[in-house]
């Protein structure tokens, strides 16, 4: 078990980074920090998706002259891609709902928000 | 005790999550499932098939048309929802004691001085953001067949837009790209879609379908170029007004 996590360090990598995210969103106590923490953890399973897609010695899959096999997957990329545009969008929207309700109430802090009920 | 309680949670979390790790096919195999499947057949035929030499483009544009058309509408939507956020006012205001009176309307951004900033700063970002503009350009034109496409080059122009605003203030940027212009380019995403849909429909029957014949292989490539600059321009300009919208707090 220990030796193939090893071999597969990179994934362990994103997986670090996933509970770090995951630790950030429960502990901190900020309401953009949380979100901030959602962040790091979207940016990890993106990170894994595209490690997926990785075959060794490979090149960008972009043709054209001078391109040789083998090619990493194209496929995790466009995924990818739209995923961060989905993450950008959602950041947007948290940062406008958090922006109003600083203006509501202002406090953006979780347990201050609780108190106020 | 509650600092032990996260940690527990994220030991748990973390372990189910490392057992997989460790059953995946070792990083970089060559027979992992993903190498073999579809990716094998988009590497063969994608350049002749999709029409871009990037095949991310391709498959992003071509294989996967509806699905970066959908893209493109969540981005629209995230700006709409932001604005409805942002800009209604609704509700009872709890918070009013600490605030400054808000400043009467009409004589709002171009009134409000800039925040100040250091000189070098200033030269800098005026220096650069021309290069930065043609940068983005090209990311966005040249998409197809280098690293790059349409929401990469509307990244780097939107956070030209964004540099530009916060150096030089929102009252000099604003004026410079009237309202009327700015509602379409922000719609601009999704209008070339349905527009090169439509046009797919005239050339092979199927909406968003790319004429697969060699003869046709011009058309084909300006219609992906339509949709890179639709998108590049719509994201750019959607990212600009949720950040005017973000800042006039």
């Amino acid at each position: 078990m220990l030796e193939a996590l090893w071999h597969n360090i990179d994934y362990v990598a994103s997986v670090v980074l996933f509970c770090i995210g995951l630790y950030i969103l429960i502990a901190k106590n900020n309401l953009i920090k949380k979100f901030l923490g959602l962040n790091i953890m979207e940016t990890a399973v993106f990170a894994f998706i595209v490690t997926i897609g990785v075959i060794e010695g490979g090149d960008a899959p972009i043709m054209g002259h001078g391109a040789q096999a083998p090619f990493h997957s194209p496929i995790p990329h466009a995924l990818v891609l739209t995923g961060i545009v989905v993450a950008v969008s959602t950041t947007a929207l948290a940062l406008s709902l958090i922006i109003r309700i600083y203006r509501q109430c202002g406090t953006i802090e979780a347990d201050e928000l609780r108190e106020m009920e | 005790m509650k600092n032990a309680a996260v940690a527990s949670l994220l030991v748990i979390f973390a372990i189910p999550l490392l057992i997989a790790v460790a059953e995946l096919p070792p990083f970089g195999d060559p027979d992992a499932p993903i190498h073999t499947h579809i990716s094998a057949r988009y590497i063969e035929q994608g350049v002749e098939e999709a029409g871009a030499e990037n095949l991310v483009t391709g498959v992003l544009l071509n294989y996967r048309g509806f699905d970066t058309f959908g893209e493109v509408t969540v981005i629209f939507t995230a700006l709409a929802a932001a604005l409805a956020v942002l800009l209604t006012s609704g509700g009872v205001q709890y918070f009013q004691e600490d605030r400054p009176p808000a400043p009467p309307k009409g004589a709002d951004e171009s009134e409000r001085p800039p925040t100040p900033v250091s000189p070098v700063v200033l030269f800098v970002v005026r220096l650069l953001a021309p290069f930065i503009g043609i940068f983005a350009a090209f990311v966005i034109l040249h998409g197809h067949v280098t690293p790059g496409g349409g929401f990469q080059g509307g990244a780097i122009l939107g956070a030209m837009f964004i540099v530009l605003t916060i150096v030089l203030g929102a009252g000099k940027v604003r004026p410079r790209l009237p309202e009327p212009l700015a509602r379409w380019l922000q719609g601009a995403a999704p209008l070339s879609f349905v527009l090169i849909g439509a046009l797919g429909v005239a050339f092979t029957g199927f909406y968003l379908g790319f004429p697969p014949e060699h003869s046709l292989h011009l058309v084909r490539e300006l219609m992906m170029v339509v949709l890179e600059i639709g998108i590049g321009v719509g994201g750019a300009a959607i990212f600009a007004r949720i950040f005017l919208a973000m800042e006039a707090d």
